[in-house]
């Protein structure tokens, strides 16, 4: 994936530089720009692009997602217990004696952008209402519970078997 | 892939497998509308559980599995669960950290 991406952003900002003399030609290819700068956020390369946002925007931003997906594609939203911090810094601070600090990393896609916030211990009751609202006015496709009525039909069924055998007791 | 036939089943292990690798363990959640159906995974990269359904009453039982898995993550590993429906009861370990009351 990443080595990918890579000689696609190669690709992309590539330059050709023509010099004086049309014999000489030189590529000039500036340094790859890192993954948390979005100074050259083309339309292929938004896809790689998470954007770390606040509770509120986050969840407008998932329910647009699933406005978009009703005709086709999918949602995934990715939950995980997360300090936020890389391996380095976490090796750090514990040898520092620090204590880290773990969210809930909250994650969601639609194939297309990628979208991301930190759900805090103070605010998940908050985050998980809000979140419970939006999956419930929004996964409107699964089907009903149809069987029910099926499983009464067999129940009755059943019951019938049952006293038909014991108004016909069988004699040995 | 493993997919789990239980609810019950899918909710334990994977509470299970999530207090045994907190770092690692992720949940997953995959809706497509057009097709109706929903598709859960819970993994830490070496095991994977995952359930798939097409039914609304299932969505109402991962409304309670989110809500597990938001008081584990958001909290802690070592929160006792038992009480999520009704919230948390307090009977909670010292956080470590700040040990901030709420």
């Amino acid at each position: 994936m990443v080595a990918t991406r890579n000689t696609m952003m190669l690709a992309l900002e590539a330059e050709l530089v023509l010099q004086p003399s049309p014999l000489t030609l030189t590529i000039s290819v500036p340094a790859l720009p890192r993954f948390n700068e979005r100074r050259q956020a083309t339309r292929s390369s938004r896809r790689f692009l998470m954007v770390r946002l606040q509770l509120d925007p986050f969840l407008n931003e998932l329910t647009s997602m699933f406005e978009h997906t009703t005709e086709k594609g999918s949602v995934w939203v990715t939950l995980k217990h997360s300090s936020d911090k890389s391996k380095v810094q976490r090796n750090k601070m514990t040898t520092a004696g620090k204590e880290l600090e773990y969210k809930c990393l909250v994650r969601a896609t639609d194939g297309k952008k990628n979208i991301s916030t930190l759900v805090g211990t103070k605010d998940h009751q908050r985050f998980q209402a809000s979140y419970a609202t939006i999956l419930k006015a929004r996964m409107t496709s699964l089907k009903k519970r149809e069987k029910k009525d099926k499983r009464k039909a067999a129940d009755a069924n059943k019951k019938q078997e049952v006293s038909k055998k014991r108004s016909t007791p069988a004699k040995p | 892939m493993v997919y789990i036939i239980s609810w019950d089943d899918f909710v334990e292990r994977s509470v299970q497998l999530f207090r045994s690798n907190p770092e690692k363990t992720r949940y997953v959640m995959k809706y497509r509308h057009s097709e109706g159906k929903l598709v859960l995974k819970v993994t830490d990269d070496k095991e994977c559980l995952k359930f798939k359904t097409d039914q609304a009453q299932d969505a109402k039982k991962m409304e309670k599995l989110n809500n597990i898995f938001f008081t584990l993550m958001a909290r802690g590993p070592e929160v006792d669960i038992t009480e999520v429906t009704g919230k948390e009861p307090t009977a909670q370990p010292a956080k470590r950290g700040r040990g901030r009351k709420q």
